[in-house]
Formats: structure tokens, C-alpha cells, sequence
């Protein structure tokens, strides 16, 4: 079985990349891949709950496709970039899992495939 | 449409070229033509998707005055047996909604192909800022 890890550190709405990163993500789980999502950098603003895009400036809603990885893929969120911005896990929707440097080290030896966007 | 297979193709493992951005705003499409053109002349496979911006790439009729043309490099690169296939989403939205304004070989499909490509045989690689 194949493997990948979608990393994207970039926000959402400003740039397509986040909203383009998990269509990747939910398309590999589809086919039967091991795969999960890293938010890092500015990316960590996809996972941030109570999101109005599609109320406000008619975008999909990237936290809510963001629930689509589950329960296949799981949804990473760098520690270090969440507390640089001043945010806590609390901020973020349910399914994020915090992954510290470490074990975000070992989970990219584990993965086939690093997808940057 | 099918493209050729390379003939050349000696190795088993393919590359996967993901391209974000569109022609001439950067030069990402362009290391991609270098890097798939020398992977192909190696023998290894190589698949091309397009994504975001980049499915502007295999358009036809460009005419850059300042760029090598990017449309007819990547017309070589279908020649040499390079599969290249661009996201429907991405294309949709940015008015290509059938193939008749791309080269010949391009196929507009879904990122769920992509996801194929990236089997235990591939590697895959992203060029887009």
C-alpha cells in the first residue's frame, strides 16, 4: 500500500494550495492509500473550527472538507507554527491531532510520498 | 486519448511531475520540461499533472516573445512517451472545460488519477510556489 503525507503550509483562501492539498488527501484515501495531512507554517489556519467562507466570500469551507479525511487520514497540525501564531488547540476543529517535531521527524521516514503545496 | 509509450523505457519506477503554477509567471514549468526530458532520456517513465495554474501549460497558440514556448516542449515531451494529464476541476475553472484548446494527448481528468500515479513505483515530485 502506498503512503503520503500532504503537507500544506499555506491559508486558506489566500491561495487555492489548501483547499487543492486535501482534495489530493481525500482522493489517495479513496484509493486505498495511507494517507494523512500536515498543516505547518500558515497552513495551521485551515484547521481553525468555525470557518465562515462559504457564508462570506462563497469558498468551500476547508475546515469542514478537512472532516472528509476521517477516520482513514488524520489530520496533523505542527505544534511549534500553532503556538507561533498564538493559537491553542482548543481553536482548532476536533479531528486535528498537535505533532511535535519529533514525531513529525519519524511519520515523514514513514511516509513514500512527501506532497508539498 | 492514449499517449505513445516510450519505447526508451527501461526502468520500472516512473516520475511524477506535479506542476502548481502557470507558464511564464515562474519558472517551475520549464524545470519540469528539464527534469521529465532527462528522466525519459534515462529510460525512466514520467507522468505530468497539472494542477491549479498549471493547466494553463499545454494550451495551444501560445506565443511567448521573451520565454522558450512551453506549449511546444511539453509537445515534445508527449512525442517522447510522457503521459500529462491536467486536474477537471482546475481546468473548469479556468475555462477549459474540454480538451480542444490543449495539445493533442493532453487528457482533462480528476485529482483521483493523480492518486493512482502515486503507487510504490513512482516518485513523485512538486514544482509550484
Amino acid at each position: 500500500m502506498s503512503s503520503s503525507l500532504i503537507i500544506i503550509d499555506k491559508a486558506p483562501y489566500g491561495h487555492e494550495n489548501a483547499l487543492s492539498g486535501i482534495y489530493i488527501a481525500i482522493a489517495s484515501l479513496d484509493k486505498g492509500h495511507n494517507s494523512d495531512v500536515l498543516l505547518m507554517g500558515d497552513g495551521v489556519y485551515a484547521a481553525q473550527k468555525n470557518q465562515s467562507a462559504e457564508k462570506t466570500i462563497v469558498y468551500p469551507s476547508v475546515s469542514e472538507l478537512i472532516y472528509s479525511l476521517f477516520p482513514n487520514g488524520t489530520l496533523f497540525v505542527h505544534l511549534d507554527s500553532l503556538t507561533q501564531r498564538g493559537m491553542k488547540y482548543e481553536d482548532l476543529v476536533e479531528i486535528a491531532e498537535l505533532i511535535d517535531n519529533k514525531t513529525l521527524y519519524n511519520l515523514s521516514k514513514s511516509k513514500k510520498h512527501l506532497i508539498k503545496i | 486519448m492514449t499517449t505513445p509509450h516510450n519505447e526508451n523505457m527501461s526502468n520500472k519506477e516512473t516520475m511524477v511531475i506535479v506542476l502548481l503554477d502557470g507558464p511564464y509567471i515562474s519558472q517551475y514549468a520549464d524545470i519540469g520540461y528539464t527534469m521529465a526530458k532527462s528522466a525519459l532520456n534515462l529510460g525512466y517513465g514520467v507522468k505530468i499533472f497539472l494542477y491549479m495554474d498549471s493547466v494553463h501549460i499545454p494550451r495551444k497558440d501560445q506565443n511567448p516573445r521573451d520565454f522558450p514556448n512551453i506549449s511546444q516542449n511539453f509537445a515534445k515531451l508527449i512525442k517522447k512517451g510522457c503521459e500529462i494529464k491536467a486536474c477537471v476541476r482546475c481546468a473548469a475553472a479556468r475555462g477549459y472545460t474540454d480538451q480542444s484548446h490543449y495539445l493533442e494527448g493532453v487528457e482533462i481528468t480528476s485529482v483521483y488519477n493523480l492518486a493512482e500515479w502515486m503507487d510504490e513505483n513512482s516518485k513523485v515530485v512538486m514544482l509550484g510556489s
